[in-house]
């Protein structure tokens, strides 16, 4: 199973066109979640109440997570919202887009327009970037119980509001059974940072950074 | 690879967190295009004049700035330690209960639609003639209206970076032109200093209430920039700073310009300002600067009249947003489009209304200007000016079981001054309302306006009281915006940790800190106290 955040990563791009759906404030947003988690499920760091708690340094065996996990360790003494905010801010996208592109699964090109270039990352086939998502939907529909990644998976697509694209499909007791499953079986600590981050996208909406 | 550089010390992640984030000026730029300068200039002064037959309105706007700017020292500081600072019903939910927030977020919305209605009214009512003049065509108010709402409705829904650029843009434009028709004013033949204009002694009289209500009316929008506490470069500073510094800036465009225009309309202001209405503002100019500075003038007033309603979209949207994730309202209003981060069914639902009153006034036959534009601007007003009284009460009694939080300007003196101001400023607006709202004294919309602020906030202050019955969780969200819950679709999982408080909170209690444990198993609304 690949990095939870890659996994978000192509959920929340189009696989017919590849086209980001959330806006790059959100995209930003889940993906800062989505490092974290990957640290928290690593058993390198707890969220304890809004803070980060470290919990192993070593190094991990990717470039993101490692990046973040570094960082955090010289300056841990943050609220767990300051951390999704600025991960969010650029660098989660775009760590998260080099840990992607070092598998081949994206491309990162520029794209000059009217207003400037700038460097867009596009998942490089549509099929496998549409995996993920599906795969929570299909397992959702079975009823099944889904390992902590994909539920945390569903947590992060809840909270950037992807589930209007991926989950539409999904039967009105199918979800609450999702739902009822992430109450239920996700720790503390993740249903914690979903939390944070669902927060982190309610109030860039209500600042008009959305 | 500048991901890596940002990475090398750790004094960088608050330097992006600060770049991030806005300074100064983008909030003042953000909050004067909510107040939509040239509607209130060129709309709401000439109509004022008509209306109450008084001239103190330059001094009216002085004064209201310095009750708004006392008020503003306990609203900025109390909106550094609560969540969903951009909205009234927030504090007051924090500050005098959860009940009273709801019955303010009921309120507010009424205002705010109000306003946004009133909008339409103007746009379809203020376009129609010089649509008529520029082109020859003859189109109903309503049609035009119906443009707006449409303008209005689509970029609800839209990127709100784009909005953002072209309402900064549409401000500048307006801005200058007030400034140069003013300074114009003073050059024009029939021109006399008006001193009585600024004499305080003129908001003694009969109208006074219906100059200061008109006046708070004008500065609606200032208090959006709180929308920014967290998002702004030093939460203690910017704020604040932005928040007098659009204060001052509006009173003194408004002041100024209301009197250059009081001045060169000379004895005759009042019986001009009832015989020409908005054109007042832009023919005393004329002769100066001919007819294609008036041209561009109609065009930005109608400019200014469409960033106002998008303004008040967002605003509405937003607080239905809120609301929803909260749970207080239905949680589709939580929803946003993801790939803009537009709140979406809370901007739907606002065009919706906003339809419905167009056809409903383009079928019944009501006068656009005066009982739309006119009265709904003057029910938004009263409506706002109720929640900033309240609100102002909200910051002294949170304060008052927080002492430690602020000194004793902030927390209780000025917050104290700003709740007695603001209640004669209410008391003086609804005794004088058939003045505020030209209709005869006793008639039934001057009773219908206040009981139906009162109506309606007491339905929220029942809601409130059946949440806490049926849904605690919900309940003890409320006021805590995108903060109350996670999962907003589907119900409540728990809290998220206290506010972002910097000292102890004492009011939050059991409920924040140390919510139920769910990792034991168990989750849901049973579990919210």
């Amino acid at each position: 199973m690949q990095p939870l955040a890659d996994d978000l990563f192509l959920t929340a791009h189009d696989s017919v066109h590849g086209r980001c759906l959330l806006s790059p404030a959100i995209l930003g947003l889940g993906l800062g979640g989505a490092v974290l988690a990957e640290l928290v499920l690593g058993r390198r760091l707890d969220i304890r109440g809004d803070h980060l708690a470290l919990l192993d340094d070593r190094a991990t065996g990717d470039i993101a997570s490692a990046a973040v996990l570094g960082h955090i360790a010289r300056d841990h003494n943050r609220g767990v919202r300051d951390w999704i905010a600025y991960l969010g801010s650029g660098i989660a996208p775009d760590l998260v887009g080099r840990r992607l592109a070092t598998t081949g699964q994206v491309r990162r090109r520029a794209r000059r327009s009217f207003f400037g270039t700038r460097l867009v990352t596009e998942p490089v086939d549509s099929v496998a970037s549409g995996r993920p998502g599906t795969r929570v939907r299909v397992a959702a529909e079975r009823r099944e119980r889904l390992p902590q990644e994909d539920l945390t998976l569903a947590g992060l697509i809840f909270a950037t509001g992807l589930d209007q694209y991926t989950l539409a499909t999904l039967g009105r007791a199918d979800r609450a059974h999702l739902l009822d499953q992430l109450r239920r079986r996700l720790p503390e600590p993740l249903q914690r940072l979903l939390g944070h981050a669902e927060a982190a996208v309610g109030e860039a909406v209500l600042a008009r950074r959305a | 690879m500048p991901s890596s550089h940002a990475l090398t010390a750790p004094v960088r992640v608050s330097a992006a967190l600060a770049r991030d984030r806005l300074g100064v000026a983008a909030v003042v730029f953000f909050v004067m295009s909510a107040a939509a300068p040239l509607t209130v200039v060129a709309g709401v002064v000439p109509t004022g004049l008509a209306v109450t037959g008084l001239t103190a309105m330059p001094i009216a706007f002085l004064v209201v700035a310095l009750v708004l700017a006392v008020f503003s020292v306990g609203y900025v500081a109390m909106a550094r330690h609560i969540a969903n600072a951009g909205a009234f019903y927030a504090y007051i939910a924090r500050g005098l209960g959860r009940p009273l927030g709801v019955g303010a977020a009921w309120v507010a919305l009424a205002a705010y639609n109000s306003f946004q209605v009133a909008a339409y009214g103007g746009f379809g009512a203020i376009a129609a003639p010089l649509v008529g003049d520029w082109t020859g065509a003859d189109l109903p108010w309503w049609l035009i209206a119906l443009a707006a709402w449409a303008l209005t409705a689509v970029l609800g829904v839209r990127d709100v970076a784009v909005n953002g650029r072209v309402l900064a843009t549409l401000l500048v434009a307006e801005v200058v032109l007030v400034v140069v028709f003013s300074v114009t004013d003073l050059t024009t033949a029939g021109f006399r200093p008006d001193l009585a204009a600024l004499d305080p002694a003129g908001l003694t009289g009969a109208g006074a209430g219906a100059l200061l209500v008109m006046a708070v009316t004008g500065f609606v929008g200032f208090e959006q920039s709180v929308v920014f506490s967290e998002e702004s470069r030093d939460p203690r500073r910017t704020v604040p700073r932005a928040t007098y510094v659009a204060i001052a800036l509006i009173a003194a465009l408004y002041a100024f310009a209301s009197w250059a225009m009081i001045s060169a309309a000379g004895a005759g202001a009042v019986n001009r300002a009832a015989a020409e209405g908005p054109e007042l503002f832009f023919v005393l100019a004329a002769d100066r600067l001919g007819t294609a500075a008036v041209h561009l003038g109609h065009a930005l007033f109608l400019t200014s009249l469409v960033a106002a309603m998008i303004s008040f979209h967002n605003i509405i949207s937003r607080y239905a947003f809120a609301l929803g994730r909260e749970g207080v309202l239905p949680r589709a209003f939580g929803r946003t489009v993801p790939a803009t981060g537009a709140p979406k069914n809370g901007s739907l639902v606002q065009s919706a209304f906003g339809l419905a009153v167009i056809v409903a006034y383009g079928v019944l036959g009501g006068d656009p200007l005066v009982q739309l534009f006119f009265w709904g601007g003057t029910a938004g007003g009263l409506g706002v000016l109720l929640l900033i009284t309240v609100t102002s009460a909200a910051v002294v009694a949170y304060f008052g079981r927080r002492a430690q939080l602020e000194n004793v300007w902030r927390r209780l003196l000025a917050p104290g001054a700003a709740t007695l101001l603001l209640a004669g400023i209410t008391t003086l607006t609804i005794v004088h309302l058939a003045t505020v709202l030209g209709v005869p004294p006793g008639s039934a919309l001057t009773r219908v306006l206040p009981w139906g602020f009162l109506v309606l906030s007491g339905l929220g202050v029942c809601w409130a009281l059946t949440l806490r019955r049926l849904r605690p969780a919900v309940y003890e969200g409320i006021g805590r915006g995108a903060r109350a819950f996670s999962f907003s679709s589907f119900g409540p999982v728990r809290s998220f940790g206290p506010d972002r408080s910097s000292g102890p909170d004492l009011s939050s209690g059991p409920d924040l800190s140390s919510g139920p444990d769910l990792s034991s198993g168990r989750g849901g609304a049973g579990d919210g106290r």
